[in-house]
Protein backbone atom coordinates (compact mmCIF):
# COMPACT_ATOMS: atom_id res chain seq x y z
CA UNK A 1 0.00 0.00 0.00
CA UNK A 2 1.19 3.07 -0.85
CA UNK A 3 2.38 5.39 1.99
CA UNK A 4 0.15 8.53 2.07
CA UNK A 5 -3.13 6.92 -0.19
CA UNK A 6 -5.42 7.14 2.56
CA UNK A 7 -4.07 10.18 4.04
CA UNK A 8 -6.40 13.25 2.57
CA UNK A 9 -4.11 15.09 -0.31
CA UNK A 10 -5.25 18.40 -0.19
CA UNK A 11 -2.83 19.41 -2.09
CA UNK A 12 -5.40 18.50 -4.69
CA UNK A 13 -8.35 20.28 -3.33
CA UNK A 14 -6.28 23.43 -3.24
CA UNK A 15 -3.08 24.01 -1.66
CA UNK A 16 14.08 13.98 40.46
CA UNK A 17 16.14 15.00 41.85
CA UNK A 18 18.39 14.25 45.30
CA UNK A 19 21.30 14.40 47.39
CA UNK A 20 27.03 16.03 46.64
CA UNK A 21 28.08 18.91 48.92
CA UNK A 22 27.48 21.14 46.03
CA UNK A 23 27.48 24.54 47.52
CA UNK A 24 23.83 24.50 48.44
CA UNK A 25 22.88 27.23 49.85
CA UNK A 26 25.23 30.01 47.55
CA UNK A 27 23.72 27.86 44.24
CA UNK A 28 20.00 28.00 45.37
CA UNK A 29 20.10 31.46 45.91
CA UNK A 30 21.42 32.14 42.48
CA UNK A 31 18.79 29.96 41.51
CA UNK A 32 16.05 31.55 43.14
CA UNK A 33 17.14 34.92 41.28
CA UNK A 34 16.81 32.89 38.09
CA UNK A 35 13.90 30.91 38.06
CA UNK A 36 10.55 32.32 39.66
CA UNK A 37 9.04 29.44 41.85
CA UNK A 38 6.26 29.72 39.30
CA UNK A 39 8.03 27.89 36.58
CA UNK A 40 7.89 24.33 37.44
CA UNK A 41 9.79 22.84 34.76
CA UNK A 42 12.73 24.14 36.39
CA UNK A 43 14.95 21.84 37.96
CA UNK A 44 15.82 22.26 41.49
CA UNK A 45 19.03 20.02 42.63
CA UNK A 46 20.22 19.14 45.87
CA UNK A 47 23.87 17.70 46.93
CA UNK A 48 24.94 14.34 45.75
CA UNK A 49 25.20 11.15 47.70
CA UNK A 50 25.27 7.63 46.33
CA UNK A 51 22.08 5.38 46.39
CA UNK A 52 22.95 2.40 48.17
CA UNK A 53 20.20 0.28 46.49
CA UNK A 54 22.70 0.57 43.21
CA UNK A 55 25.41 -1.99 43.13
CA UNK A 56 27.31 -0.63 40.62
CA UNK A 57 28.08 3.28 40.54
CA UNK A 58 29.34 5.52 37.81
CA UNK A 59 30.21 9.32 38.80
CA UNK A 60 30.82 12.01 36.36
CA UNK A 61 32.49 15.51 37.04
CA UNK A 62 32.68 18.31 34.71
CA UNK A 63 35.92 19.73 36.87
CA UNK A 64 35.89 23.37 36.05
CA UNK A 65 32.63 23.78 37.62
CA UNK A 66 34.15 22.03 41.31
CA UNK A 67 35.00 24.66 43.64
CA UNK A 68 38.24 24.17 45.53
CA UNK A 69 38.18 21.04 48.37
CA UNK A 70 34.82 19.89 46.40
CA UNK A 71 36.61 16.80 44.74
CA UNK A 72 37.82 15.33 47.63
CA UNK A 73 34.26 15.82 49.37
CA UNK A 74 32.86 14.06 47.06
CA UNK A 75 35.37 11.85 47.07
CA UNK A 76 34.28 11.20 50.86
CA UNK A 77 30.71 11.09 50.20
CA UNK A 78 30.80 8.28 47.70
CA UNK A 79 33.45 6.11 50.41
CA UNK A 80 30.37 3.50 51.10
CA UNK A 81 30.26 2.34 47.74
CA UNK A 82 34.02 3.02 46.71
CA UNK A 83 34.34 -0.46 46.08
CA UNK A 84 31.98 -0.22 42.98
CA UNK A 85 32.41 3.25 42.14
CA UNK A 86 33.72 4.59 38.69
CA UNK A 87 34.71 7.93 38.01
CA UNK A 88 35.33 9.85 34.83
CA UNK A 89 36.22 13.47 34.83
CA UNK A 90 35.76 15.46 31.82
CA UNK A 91 37.81 18.85 31.33
CA UNK A 92 41.12 18.23 33.54
CA UNK A 93 42.83 16.69 36.36
CA UNK A 94 41.24 16.50 39.93
CA UNK A 95 42.57 14.73 42.92
CA UNK A 96 40.44 11.60 42.53
CA UNK A 97 43.40 8.51 42.57
CA UNK A 98 41.68 6.19 39.53
CA UNK A 99 39.42 8.43 37.64
CA UNK A 100 38.75 8.52 34.02
CA UNK A 101 40.04 11.56 32.56
CA UNK A 102 38.79 12.82 29.45
CA UNK A 103 39.63 16.28 27.78
CA UNK A 104 36.06 16.88 27.03
CA UNK A 105 32.54 16.41 27.10
CA UNK A 106 32.10 14.53 23.67
CA UNK A 107 34.98 12.49 25.03
CA UNK A 108 33.23 12.45 28.08
CA UNK A 109 29.76 10.61 26.54
CA UNK A 110 31.37 8.27 24.79
CA UNK A 111 33.43 7.02 27.71
CA UNK A 112 29.91 7.48 29.49
CA UNK A 113 27.88 5.27 27.02
CA UNK A 114 31.19 2.71 27.03
CA UNK A 115 30.22 2.87 31.04
CA UNK A 116 26.54 2.06 30.53
CA UNK A 117 26.44 -0.32 27.57
CA UNK A 118 24.77 -3.13 29.04
CA UNK A 119 23.64 -1.45 32.39
CA UNK A 120 21.55 -3.12 34.59
CA UNK A 121 18.86 -1.74 36.93
CA UNK A 122 21.80 -1.77 39.51
CA UNK A 123 23.62 0.59 37.21
CA UNK A 124 23.40 4.53 39.11
CA UNK A 125 24.81 7.54 37.72
CA UNK A 126 25.53 10.94 39.29
CA UNK A 127 26.67 14.04 37.82
CA UNK A 128 27.60 17.27 38.55
CA UNK A 129 28.77 20.26 36.72
CA UNK A 130 27.25 23.13 34.46
CA UNK A 131 23.32 21.91 33.52
CA UNK A 132 24.42 21.64 29.77
CA UNK A 133 26.76 19.00 31.34
CA UNK A 134 24.85 16.98 33.58
CA UNK A 135 21.84 17.30 31.68
CA UNK A 136 24.30 16.01 28.51
CA UNK A 137 24.81 12.39 30.68
CA UNK A 138 21.42 12.28 32.09
CA UNK A 139 20.26 11.96 27.91
CA UNK A 140 23.00 9.55 27.64
CA UNK A 141 22.17 7.67 30.51
CA UNK A 142 18.34 7.69 29.28
CA UNK A 143 19.32 6.82 26.08
CA UNK A 144 21.20 3.63 27.70
CA UNK A 145 18.15 2.91 28.72
CA UNK A 146 18.90 3.81 32.44
CA UNK A 147 15.47 5.18 34.72
CA UNK A 148 14.72 8.35 35.84
CA UNK A 149 15.14 7.22 39.64
CA UNK A 150 18.89 5.52 38.54
CA UNK A 151 20.58 9.07 37.79
CA UNK A 152 21.00 11.81 40.23
CA UNK A 153 22.24 15.37 39.36
CA UNK A 154 23.77 17.86 40.99
CA UNK A 155 24.41 21.46 39.22
CA UNK A 156 27.33 23.11 40.01
CA UNK A 157 29.45 26.09 38.37
CA UNK A 158 28.78 28.32 35.87
CA UNK A 159 24.69 29.12 35.33
CA UNK A 160 25.51 29.12 31.93
CA UNK A 161 22.65 27.41 29.81
CA UNK A 162 22.13 25.09 26.87
CA UNK A 163 19.04 27.06 24.79
CA UNK A 164 16.93 25.77 22.24
CA UNK A 165 15.30 27.68 19.52
CA UNK A 166 11.84 26.95 19.03
CA UNK A 167 11.81 28.27 15.27
CA UNK A 168 14.27 26.37 13.89
CA UNK A 169 14.65 23.80 16.58
CA UNK A 170 18.66 24.11 16.86
CA UNK A 171 20.78 24.33 19.94
CA UNK A 172 22.93 26.95 21.44
CA UNK A 173 25.50 26.24 23.99
CA UNK A 174 27.19 27.97 27.04
CA UNK A 175 24.70 30.92 26.83
CA UNK A 176 25.13 33.64 29.62
CA UNK A 177 22.63 36.24 28.51
CA UNK A 178 19.85 37.01 28.30
CA UNK A 179 19.06 37.49 24.91
CA UNK A 180 21.23 35.51 22.03
CA UNK A 181 21.50 34.98 18.85
CA UNK A 182 20.64 31.66 17.78
CA UNK A 183 23.58 29.41 15.86
CA UNK A 184 21.10 28.06 13.43
CA UNK A 185 19.05 30.41 12.37
CA UNK A 186 20.57 33.75 13.69
CA UNK A 187 17.46 34.89 15.42
CA UNK A 188 17.73 36.97 18.46
CA UNK A 189 15.49 35.02 21.30
CA UNK A 190 15.03 35.35 24.73
CA UNK A 191 15.81 32.57 27.00
CA UNK A 192 13.17 31.55 28.87
CA UNK A 193 13.28 29.81 32.13
CA UNK A 194 10.94 26.85 30.13
CA UNK A 195 13.47 23.93 30.69
CA UNK A 196 13.06 20.56 28.76
CA UNK A 197 14.71 17.53 30.43
CA UNK A 198 14.49 15.45 27.23
CA UNK A 199 16.59 18.04 25.86
CA UNK A 200 18.33 19.41 28.45
CA UNK A 201 17.84 23.02 27.56
CA UNK A 202 16.11 26.13 28.10
CA UNK A 203 13.56 27.47 25.62
CA UNK A 204 14.54 30.07 23.42
CA UNK A 205 11.92 32.57 21.14
CA UNK A 206 12.62 35.74 18.98
CA UNK A 207 12.66 38.90 21.09
CA UNK A 208 11.82 41.06 17.85
CA UNK A 209 8.95 38.72 16.15
CA UNK A 210 6.21 41.16 16.67
CA UNK A 211 8.27 44.42 16.06
CA UNK A 212 11.67 43.50 13.93
CA UNK A 213 14.26 45.40 15.40
CA UNK A 214 13.04 45.93 18.79
CA UNK A 215 15.35 44.38 20.87
CA UNK A 216 15.86 45.31 24.91
CA UNK A 217 19.36 45.47 26.37
CA UNK A 218 21.52 41.91 26.29
CA UNK A 219 22.92 41.57 29.80
CA UNK A 220 24.70 38.83 31.41
CA UNK A 221 22.42 36.91 33.85
CA UNK A 222 23.70 33.68 33.90
CA UNK A 223 27.64 34.19 34.96
CA UNK B 1 -28.93 17.19 10.82
CA UNK B 2 -27.11 18.11 7.17
CA UNK B 3 -23.77 19.88 7.99
CA UNK B 4 -22.85 22.37 5.59
CA UNK B 5 -19.47 22.52 5.12
CA UNK B 6 -17.21 25.57 3.86
CA UNK B 7 -14.39 23.55 2.04
CA UNK B 8 -12.65 26.75 0.61
CA UNK B 9 -12.70 28.52 3.35
CA UNK B 10 -8.80 29.41 4.61
CA UNK B 11 -6.98 29.58 7.85
CA UNK B 12 -4.03 31.64 6.73
CA UNK B 13 -3.07 33.79 3.35
CA UNK B 14 -6.38 35.42 2.52
CA UNK B 15 -7.90 34.29 6.03
CA UNK B 16 -11.59 33.78 4.31
CA UNK B 17 -12.65 31.77 7.59
CA UNK B 18 -16.01 32.73 9.21
CA UNK B 19 -18.78 31.98 11.04
CA UNK B 20 -22.46 31.70 9.76
CA UNK B 21 -25.09 32.79 11.63
CA UNK B 22 -25.73 29.13 13.25
CA UNK B 23 -22.10 28.52 14.10
CA UNK B 24 -22.02 31.87 16.49
CA UNK B 25 -25.18 30.69 18.18
CA UNK B 26 -23.28 27.43 19.13
CA UNK B 27 -19.97 29.04 20.02
CA UNK B 28 -19.02 27.51 23.19
CA UNK B 29 -18.83 31.59 24.81
CA UNK B 30 -16.01 30.93 27.91
CA UNK B 31 -17.40 33.06 30.54
CA UNK B 32 -19.73 32.34 33.03
CA UNK B 33 -19.32 35.95 34.57
CA UNK B 34 -18.65 39.39 33.71
CA UNK B 35 -14.70 38.67 35.32
CA UNK B 36 -12.37 36.10 34.67
CA UNK B 37 -9.94 34.36 36.89
CA UNK B 38 -8.61 30.89 36.71
CA UNK B 39 -10.48 28.00 38.65
CA UNK B 40 -10.81 24.03 38.27
CA UNK B 41 -13.15 24.22 36.09
CA UNK B 42 -13.69 20.55 35.36
CA UNK B 43 -17.16 19.18 34.52
CA UNK B 44 -18.49 15.78 33.07
CA UNK B 45 -18.33 15.44 29.48
CA UNK B 46 -21.61 14.40 28.93
CA UNK B 47 -24.64 15.35 25.80
CA UNK B 48 -25.79 18.44 26.33
CA UNK B 49 -25.59 22.03 27.90
CA UNK B 50 -25.76 25.83 27.65
CA UNK B 51 -24.25 25.23 23.38
CA UNK B 52 -24.53 22.98 20.87
CA UNK B 53 -20.87 22.19 20.52
CA UNK B 54 -21.87 19.48 23.38
CA UNK B 55 -24.52 17.96 21.94
CA UNK B 56 -22.10 14.97 20.65
CA UNK B 57 -18.84 14.14 22.60
CA UNK B 58 -16.89 14.52 19.30
CA UNK B 59 -17.99 18.05 17.50
CA UNK B 60 -17.78 18.17 13.93
CA UNK B 61 -18.93 21.84 12.70
CA UNK B 62 -19.41 23.14 9.36
CA UNK B 63 -15.34 24.17 9.34
CA UNK B 64 -14.41 20.34 8.91
CA UNK B 65 -13.14 20.11 5.80
CA UNK B 66 -11.04 23.44 5.47
CA UNK B 67 -9.52 22.92 9.36
CA UNK B 68 -8.30 19.54 8.40
CA UNK B 69 -7.27 20.39 5.11
CA UNK B 70 -4.64 23.47 7.01
CA UNK B 71 -3.83 20.64 9.25
CA UNK B 72 -2.15 18.93 6.76
CA UNK B 73 -0.48 22.17 5.68
CA UNK B 74 0.90 22.82 8.94
CA UNK B 75 2.16 19.18 8.97
CA UNK B 76 3.59 19.51 5.32
CA UNK B 77 5.71 22.19 6.57
CA UNK B 78 6.80 20.90 9.83
CA UNK B 79 6.20 17.07 10.55
CA UNK B 80 7.52 17.52 14.29
CA UNK B 81 4.20 18.42 14.97
CA UNK B 82 3.28 14.98 15.19
CA UNK B 83 5.37 12.87 17.99
CA UNK B 84 4.39 9.85 20.04
CA UNK B 85 7.15 8.30 22.46
CA UNK B 86 7.47 4.61 21.80
CA UNK B 87 6.00 3.16 24.42
CA UNK B 88 2.58 4.52 23.49
CA UNK B 89 1.28 2.33 20.98
CA UNK B 90 -1.25 0.65 22.81
CA UNK B 91 -2.96 4.30 23.69
CA UNK B 92 -2.53 5.24 19.91
CA UNK B 93 -4.55 2.46 19.37
CA UNK B 94 -7.02 3.35 22.14
CA UNK B 95 -7.30 6.53 20.98
CA UNK B 96 -8.21 5.28 17.15
CA UNK B 97 -11.14 2.75 18.66
CA UNK B 98 -12.42 5.72 20.49
CA UNK B 99 -12.33 8.31 18.20
CA UNK B 100 -13.65 6.25 15.19
CA UNK B 101 -16.83 4.89 17.50
CA UNK B 102 -17.84 8.25 18.13
CA UNK B 103 -17.47 9.59 14.98
CA UNK B 104 -19.25 6.74 13.04
CA UNK B 105 -22.15 6.56 15.84
CA UNK B 106 -23.27 9.87 16.31
CA UNK B 107 -22.52 11.23 12.79
CA UNK B 108 -23.33 7.64 10.78
CA UNK B 109 -23.87 10.26 8.06
CA UNK B 110 -20.51 11.32 7.43
CA UNK B 111 -18.65 8.63 8.88
CA UNK B 112 -18.46 4.45 8.89
CA UNK B 113 -16.92 2.10 11.28
CA UNK B 114 -17.07 -1.95 10.12
CA UNK B 115 -15.61 -4.65 12.23
CA UNK B 116 -14.97 -7.82 11.10
CA UNK B 117 -12.95 -9.48 13.78
CA UNK B 118 -9.87 -7.18 14.24
CA UNK B 119 -10.65 -6.32 10.08
CA UNK B 120 -11.78 -2.85 10.25
CA UNK B 121 -12.92 -0.30 7.37
CA UNK B 122 -13.37 3.01 8.17
CA UNK B 123 -15.30 5.56 5.39
CA UNK B 124 -14.71 9.38 6.32
CA UNK B 125 -17.50 10.40 2.99
CA UNK B 126 -16.68 14.17 3.81
CA UNK B 127 -12.87 13.63 2.91
CA UNK B 128 -12.98 11.15 0.78
CA UNK B 129 -11.27 7.87 2.83
CA UNK B 130 -12.01 4.70 3.02
CA UNK B 131 -9.54 2.55 4.47
CA UNK B 132 -9.26 -1.21 5.41
CA UNK B 133 -6.72 -2.10 8.21
CA UNK B 134 -6.04 -4.81 11.04
CA UNK B 135 -6.48 -3.30 14.57
CA UNK B 136 -3.39 -3.61 16.27
CA UNK B 137 -0.78 -3.88 13.32
CA UNK B 138 0.31 -0.35 12.50
CA UNK B 139 2.14 -1.78 9.50
CA UNK B 140 -1.74 -1.77 7.66
CA UNK B 141 -2.31 2.06 8.15
CA UNK B 142 -0.50 4.37 5.66
CA UNK B 143 0.91 6.22 9.49
CA UNK B 144 0.61 5.22 12.94
CA UNK B 145 -2.50 5.31 14.38
CA UNK B 146 -2.79 8.04 16.01
CA UNK B 147 -1.85 10.07 13.37
CA UNK B 148 -3.88 8.67 11.30
CA UNK B 149 -7.08 9.78 12.68
CA UNK B 150 -6.26 13.00 14.60
CA UNK B 151 -5.44 14.20 10.82
CA UNK B 152 -9.49 13.90 10.31
CA UNK B 153 -11.20 15.59 13.64
CA UNK B 154 -10.97 19.27 14.24
CA UNK B 155 -8.91 20.16 17.17
CA UNK B 156 -5.46 19.49 18.66
CA UNK B 157 -5.06 16.53 20.68
CA UNK B 158 -2.87 15.13 23.48
CA UNK B 159 -1.98 11.65 24.89
CA UNK B 160 -0.82 12.14 28.41
CA UNK B 161 0.64 8.41 29.83
CA UNK B 162 0.17 7.85 33.58
CA UNK B 163 2.92 6.71 36.07
CA UNK B 164 4.66 7.91 38.98
CA UNK B 165 1.56 9.61 40.27
CA UNK B 166 1.41 12.19 37.68
CA UNK B 167 0.82 12.24 33.52
CA UNK B 168 3.27 12.63 30.95
CA UNK B 169 2.53 14.11 27.68
CA UNK B 170 4.15 11.63 25.11
CA UNK B 171 1.64 11.97 22.51
CA UNK B 172 0.34 14.70 20.64
CA UNK B 173 -0.92 16.05 17.61
CA UNK B 174 -0.31 19.93 17.88
CA UNK B 175 -0.91 22.00 14.43
CA UNK B 176 -3.62 24.51 16.00
CA UNK B 177 -1.68 25.53 19.42
CA UNK B 178 -1.97 29.01 21.60
CA UNK B 179 1.71 29.23 21.40
CA UNK B 180 3.01 25.64 23.33
CA UNK B 181 5.61 23.55 21.02
CA UNK B 182 5.21 19.84 21.43
CA UNK B 183 8.52 19.60 20.17
CA UNK B 184 9.60 21.07 23.15
CA UNK B 185 7.08 19.76 25.95
CA UNK B 186 6.98 16.50 24.66
CA UNK B 187 7.92 13.90 27.71
CA UNK B 188 7.08 16.50 30.26
CA UNK B 189 5.23 15.92 33.46
CA UNK B 190 1.83 17.86 34.18
CA UNK B 191 3.68 20.22 36.63
CA UNK B 192 6.42 20.91 34.13
CA UNK B 193 4.64 21.32 30.84
CA UNK B 194 2.27 23.81 32.71
CA UNK B 195 5.08 25.80 33.71
CA UNK B 196 4.74 29.11 32.01
CA UNK B 197 1.32 29.47 33.34
CA UNK B 198 1.43 32.33 35.52
CA UNK B 199 -0.62 32.73 38.92
CA UNK B 200 -2.39 29.36 38.70
CA UNK B 201 0.68 27.42 40.14
CA UNK B 202 0.01 29.46 43.35
CA UNK B 203 -3.74 29.19 43.61
CA UNK B 204 -3.09 25.29 43.79
CA UNK B 205 -4.61 24.95 40.34
CA UNK B 206 -2.42 22.35 38.87
CA UNK B 207 -2.37 20.12 41.75
CA UNK B 208 -6.33 20.16 42.24
CA UNK B 209 -6.33 19.27 38.63
CA UNK B 210 -4.00 16.53 38.75
CA UNK B 211 -5.40 15.00 41.18
CA UNK B 212 -8.67 15.31 40.12
CA UNK B 213 -7.32 13.79 36.52
CA UNK B 214 -5.26 10.88 37.59
CA UNK B 215 -8.88 9.28 39.07
CA UNK B 216 -10.41 9.59 35.52
CA UNK B 217 -12.67 7.04 34.73
CA UNK B 218 -13.16 5.12 32.07
CA UNK B 219 -16.85 6.42 30.14
CA UNK B 220 -16.90 9.46 32.34
CA UNK B 221 -15.08 11.39 30.53
CA UNK B 222 -14.55 15.43 31.97
CA UNK B 223 -14.34 18.73 29.99
CA UNK B 224 -13.37 22.67 30.64
CA UNK B 225 -13.06 25.66 28.27
CA UNK B 226 -10.28 27.82 28.42
CA UNK B 227 -9.47 30.57 26.31
CA UNK B 228 -6.95 33.30 24.19
CA UNK B 229 -7.26 35.36 21.81
CA UNK B 230 -6.05 35.47 18.17
CA UNK B 231 -5.13 37.99 15.67
CA UNK B 232 -6.48 36.48 12.03
CA UNK B 233 -8.57 33.54 12.16
CA UNK B 234 -5.03 31.48 12.02
CA UNK B 235 -5.12 27.95 13.42
CA UNK B 236 -1.08 27.79 13.65
CA UNK B 237 0.04 30.18 16.37
CA UNK B 238 3.07 27.83 17.37
CA UNK B 239 5.74 28.98 18.59
CA UNK B 240 7.36 27.67 15.83
CA UNK B 241 5.84 30.10 13.19
CA UNK B 242 5.78 33.00 15.99
CA UNK B 243 7.63 35.08 13.58
CA UNK B 244 5.19 34.64 11.04
CA UNK B 245 2.28 35.91 13.08
CA UNK B 246 3.76 37.84 15.42
CA UNK B 247 3.83 41.07 13.17
CA UNK B 248 0.17 40.56 13.27
CA UNK B 249 -0.64 41.96 16.68
CA UNK B 250 1.12 45.39 15.87
CA UNK B 251 -1.56 45.17 12.85
CA UNK B 252 -4.78 46.17 14.85
CA UNK B 253 -6.74 49.28 14.48
CA UNK B 254 -10.05 51.05 15.84
CA UNK B 255 -11.08 50.46 12.29
CA UNK B 256 -10.40 46.66 11.69
CA UNK B 257 -10.12 44.60 15.31
CA UNK B 258 -13.40 44.17 15.05
CA UNK B 259 -12.59 41.80 12.07
CA UNK B 260 -9.28 40.91 12.36
CA UNK B 261 -9.39 40.00 16.43
CA UNK B 262 -10.54 36.73 17.61
CA UNK B 263 -11.99 35.14 20.86
CA UNK B 264 -9.84 31.55 20.65
CA UNK B 265 -11.98 28.70 22.82
CA UNK B 266 -10.48 25.49 23.39
CA UNK B 267 -12.75 22.62 24.25
CA UNK B 268 -10.53 20.67 26.42
CA UNK B 269 -11.79 16.93 26.98
CA UNK B 270 -10.57 14.39 28.69
CA UNK B 271 -10.75 9.87 28.11
CA UNK B 272 -9.73 7.30 30.77
CA UNK B 273 -8.36 4.71 27.56
CA UNK B 274 -9.32 1.18 28.39
CA UNK B 275 -6.10 -1.04 27.73
CA UNK B 276 -3.35 1.85 28.24
CA UNK B 277 -4.88 3.75 31.34
CA UNK B 278 -3.61 6.56 29.53
CA UNK B 279 -5.69 9.88 28.93
CA UNK B 280 -6.71 11.28 25.26
CA UNK B 281 -6.60 14.90 25.75
CA UNK B 282 -8.33 16.32 22.71
CA UNK B 283 -8.22 20.29 22.52
CA UNK B 284 -10.56 21.68 20.41
CA UNK B 285 -10.53 25.03 19.02
CA UNK B 286 -13.21 27.66 18.07
CA UNK B 287 -12.72 30.89 16.41
CA UNK B 288 -15.14 34.05 16.22
CA UNK B 289 -13.92 37.35 15.76
CA UNK B 290 -15.52 40.71 17.97
CA UNK B 291 -17.68 41.82 15.37
CA UNK B 292 -19.27 37.85 15.04
CA UNK B 293 -19.42 37.82 18.57
CA UNK B 294 -20.99 41.17 19.12
CA UNK B 295 -23.99 40.01 17.32
CA UNK B 296 -25.17 38.19 20.65
CA UNK B 297 -25.54 41.29 23.05
CA UNK B 298 -24.59 39.36 25.94
CA UNK B 299 -21.15 38.42 24.86
CA UNK B 300 -20.70 41.96 23.65
CA UNK B 301 -21.44 43.28 27.49
CA UNK B 302 -19.56 40.44 28.78
CA UNK B 303 -16.79 40.06 26.60
CA UNK B 304 -15.90 44.24 27.32
CA UNK B 305 -15.87 43.56 31.08
CA UNK B 306 -13.89 40.48 31.61
CA UNK B 307 -11.43 41.70 29.49
CA UNK B 308 -11.44 45.21 31.52
CA UNK B 309 -10.80 43.31 34.75
CA UNK B 310 -8.19 40.87 33.23
CA UNK B 311 -5.54 40.73 35.58
CA UNK B 312 -2.08 41.81 33.98
CA UNK B 313 -0.03 39.02 34.62
CA UNK B 314 -2.98 37.11 32.06
CA UNK B 315 -2.90 39.53 29.51
CA UNK B 316 1.00 39.30 29.36
CA UNK B 317 0.93 35.49 29.06
CA UNK B 318 -2.00 35.89 26.53
CA UNK B 319 0.11 38.24 24.77
CA UNK B 320 -3.24 40.86 24.80
CA UNK B 321 -0.93 43.31 26.20
CA UNK B 322 -0.35 45.38 22.80
CA UNK B 323 -4.05 45.45 21.83
CA UNK B 324 -5.83 45.44 25.05
CA UNK B 325 -6.72 49.39 24.88
CA UNK B 326 -8.05 49.15 20.84
CA UNK B 327 -10.28 45.93 21.92
CA UNK B 328 -11.58 47.53 25.07
CA UNK B 329 -12.61 50.63 23.08
CA UNK B 330 -14.40 48.87 20.49
CA UNK B 331 -16.33 46.66 22.69
CA UNK B 332 -17.39 49.40 25.09
CA UNK B 333 -19.74 50.59 22.43
CA UNK B 334 -21.76 47.22 22.60
CA UNK B 335 -21.73 47.33 26.35
CA UNK B 336 -24.43 50.06 27.63
CA UNK B 337 -24.15 48.97 31.63
CA UNK B 338 -26.89 46.62 31.60
CA UNK B 339 -27.27 43.89 34.00
CA UNK B 340 -26.15 40.26 32.60
CA UNK B 341 -27.58 36.58 33.83
CA UNK B 342 -25.43 34.25 35.03
CA UNK B 343 -23.90 32.03 32.66
CA UNK B 344 -22.63 30.98 29.20
CA UNK B 345 -25.69 30.79 26.77
CA UNK B 346 -26.37 33.15 24.40
CA UNK B 347 -30.23 33.70 25.32
CA UNK B 348 -31.22 34.40 21.64
CA UNK B 349 -32.37 31.95 19.30
CA UNK B 350 -31.82 34.01 15.83
CA UNK B 351 -29.31 37.00 15.14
Amino acid sequence: MSLRKSIPDFRLLENSMNTTTCDAGHRSELNDRTAPPSMRSRPTYSSLSPDTAGAEHLLVIEADALQPGQASALSKSFTSVAEALRTVVSGSELPLPGANVQPDLAATLLAVKARLSGATMQQRVYAIGSEPFIWSIHTAAIDAGLDEKQIRLCHSGSLKRRVWCTHCHETTENVTTNIVACTGCGRRLLVRDHFSRRLGAFMGVQIDAEVPGDVPAIEEVFP
Amino acid sequence: MTILFKPDETYRGDYTYRNSDAAILRFPFPFPEDSYMYSVNIEPHVRGGFTPVYNNPIDVDEHYIAECRDRAITLERDPGRYAALPHMMTAQWDSIELLMECLSSDYPELFSLHKDGDRWTWINRPLGIEQSFTFGKEDTLPCEPFEYITRQIQGDFAILDQRNGSLYLDAGMVTAQADWSLQFDVGMDFMEWHGPVPLAHQAGVFERALKYLLMLRQGQPMRRLNWTMTVNPRLDTSPETYPEWGPDRTTLTLDNIGRKLHLRVELQTLWRLPRSNAILFPLRGYLASLDELVRVPKWGRRLHRVLSTLPRELAEYKGLVRFLPTALEYLSTYDDGAPTTSGCAAEISSL
